[in-house]
């Protein structure tokens, strides 16, 4: 919870309407972002992305699993996110549950295509090992250690580190097996592949405050929100995928609006990530 | 399975008697009191202080010391296979219960009466000792976040396998089902607050094994009396900058 006296809550729409919020940032500006790849030595890949004083680390973490029968030829991607109380002492218990889930749906609508799989991020088909029979499962896990806004952002970004940080181990299959039993595998240790991530969309979040719509809001910019608009968009500039969250209506023109403007934000914020996100690999190769 | 060599080597390369490599960090979770990640070899916990503030239940408030709660969470990511369990397992609850009762002992709770005091401790990774890991790492985020203390609470675990008493368990010796005894002290004034052992021992073993425990906890003491000191010196700095700023500032 954000406790703001009237006079504070003042502050923050009057900044905002004239361009200029409580933390010099104008409306448009993301909070300076900081990418730490491979943090995780035990999953397959994994990154940390921190927004100012929000600090975010995903997970990615593969299995061999069976298709799904209605899709023999994908393998599947789950996303989970978990809201630590380190973040918010209201997380405590199953305080922050709510969140989670929240956040975790978003980001398979905004990552992870439709159902049929189609339109996803991450290709799908390259998660087959034999088809109908054995393909890769991709755990991704959230988790959120410290909350000050933005945080569907901030994980959107933390996924995409986390994936070009992976490396899937290449997988021979043992000699052609009668055609109803499970073939056997060979995990190799050595050789890994690595995904392609520059068709992951990123995520930018729009928040209406007042008439002026905002990216990267802090916590007390969130709480004087109407309205937020996620939008992820991948490189050709595609939508991939929108969530409208709070309670008051939004005007059609207005959303079409803030489309154009997330067009252009999140190319920027695209390059930054892609960067950092090289900076970050380069580091982790030296140490 | 042999898990010391006979030239004396662990699995890991380490001697019997060795630690793994410590790292710590303060003032990592911004929004938070106080807040400290504490790392031994691969395990790495985060614990984030809130307090001392409002009680939020009312019914929980004592009008003659603070009330300590703490909460031990493990993340899916954590250990070696994915887990997949709800919070607030069996497990989870008593490692909290143990961390706020070692910390209750050493918190002056009678200092902040009617207030409350939280300790959330979050595990980023699982290899071994994380019981430990996370009491360090709460004491070093409760002087973070300035608690009135007794004394700082350090914690390490020793083992015993193939007849060697060994310092500071990891995963897989952890998982060996030999004795695993968990000691925490209060280093300055010389005293166990934690003490915990699974597994049978002759009782002269235990002493040995004990014995060692405590060193490591000294160890471990040594190393967060570094790091306040290192967060001191770095402060005295920063303050300095700005006297010389300020001053610059005045001449011209």
């Amino acid at each position: 919870m954000v406790g703001l006296s009237e006079g504070e809550q003042e502050f923050i729409k009057g900044g905002i309407a004239q361009d200029l919020r409580s933390d010099g940032r104008k409306r448009y500006t993301y909070r300076p972002i900081y990418v730490e790849t491979g943090v995780i030595p035990q999953a397959n890949g994994s990154a940390r992305v921190r927004m100012g004083s929000t600090d975010v680390i995903a997970s990615v973490k593969a299995e061999l699993g069976r298709p799904s029968a209605m899709q023999p030829d994908k393998g599947k991607v789950a996303i989970f996110v978990d809201c630590s109380p380190t973040a918010e002492p209201t997380f405590e218990g199953r305080g922050g549950e709510e969140l989670s889930a929240e956040l975790s749906s978003a980001l398979q609508h905004c990552l992870l295509g439709g159902k049929s799989g189609a339109g996803a991020g991450i290709d799908l088909s390259s998660l087959v090992v034999v088809e109908g029979k054995v393909c890769w499962d991709l755990y991704i896990d959230g988790l959120v250690i410290s909350s000050d806004g933005n945080l569907l952002d901030a994980l959107g970004a933390a996924i995409k580190a986390a994936l070009s940080n992976t490396g899937i181990p290449s997988v021979h299959v043992a000699a052609e097996a009668a055609s109803d039993e499970q073939p056997e595998v060979d995990i190799s240790d050595e050789e890994f592949l690595q995904f392609d991530t520059s068709g992951v969309p990123v995520i930018t979040t729009l928040t209406k405050v007042g008439k002026h719509y905002i990216v990267d809001a802090t916590l007390e910019e969130e709480s004087q929100m109407s309205s937020a608009v996620s939008i992820s968009i991948n490189r050709q500039g595609h939508i991939c995928g929108m969530i409208k969250r709070g309670g008051v209506g939004l005007d059609p023109s207005v959303i079409l609006d803030m489309i154009s403007v997330a067009n252009f934000v999140s190319r920027q914020l695209m390059d930054k990530l892609d960067s950092e996100i090289a900076a970050a690999d380069a580091d982790e190769d030296e140490s | 399975m042999e898990f010391v060599s006979p030239e004396g080597l662990r699995l890991d390369g380490r001697r019997p008697t060795e630690m793994r490599q410590l790292r710590a960090e303060i003032g990592n979770v911004a929004k938070a009191d106080g807040s400290a990640v504490f790392e031994m070899g691969n395990t790495k916990v985060i614990a984030a202080v809130y307090g001392p503030r409002e009680v939020q239940n009312k019914s929980q408030q004592m009008s003659d010391q603070a009330l300590v709660r703490c909460e031990y969470s493990m993340a899916n990511f954590s250990t070696g296979d994915r887990m997949r369990k709800p919070k607030g397992d069996r497990r989870s609850t008593e490692i909290s219960l143990v961390i706020r009762q070692t910390m209750e002992a050493c918190i002056l709770t009678h200092l902040m009466p009617r207030s409350q005091i939280d300790i959330f401790v979050q595990v980023l990774q699982a290899d071994g000792g994380t019981r430990s890991a996370c009491i360090n790492a709460a004491t070093l985020a409760l002087q973070d976040a300035g608690i009135p203390m007794r004394d700082i609470v350090t914690s390490c675990s020793a083992g015993y396998l193939n007849s060697t008493p060994l310092l500071d368990l990891n995963y897989v010796e952890d998982s060996a089902g030999g004795p695993d005894v968990t000691v925490g002290i209060l280093p300055t004034l010389d005293k166990v607050t934690l003490l915990q052992m699974d597994a049978k021992l002759p009782t002269n073993t235990f002493e040995d094994v004990m014995q060692l425990a405590i060193e490591g906890c000294k160890a471990v003491a040594n190393y967060i009396r570094e790091v306040r000191k290192f967060l001191l010196i770095a402060v005295d700095i920063v303050g300095l900058c700005l006297v010389i700023k300020f001053r610059i500032t005045f001449v011209f």
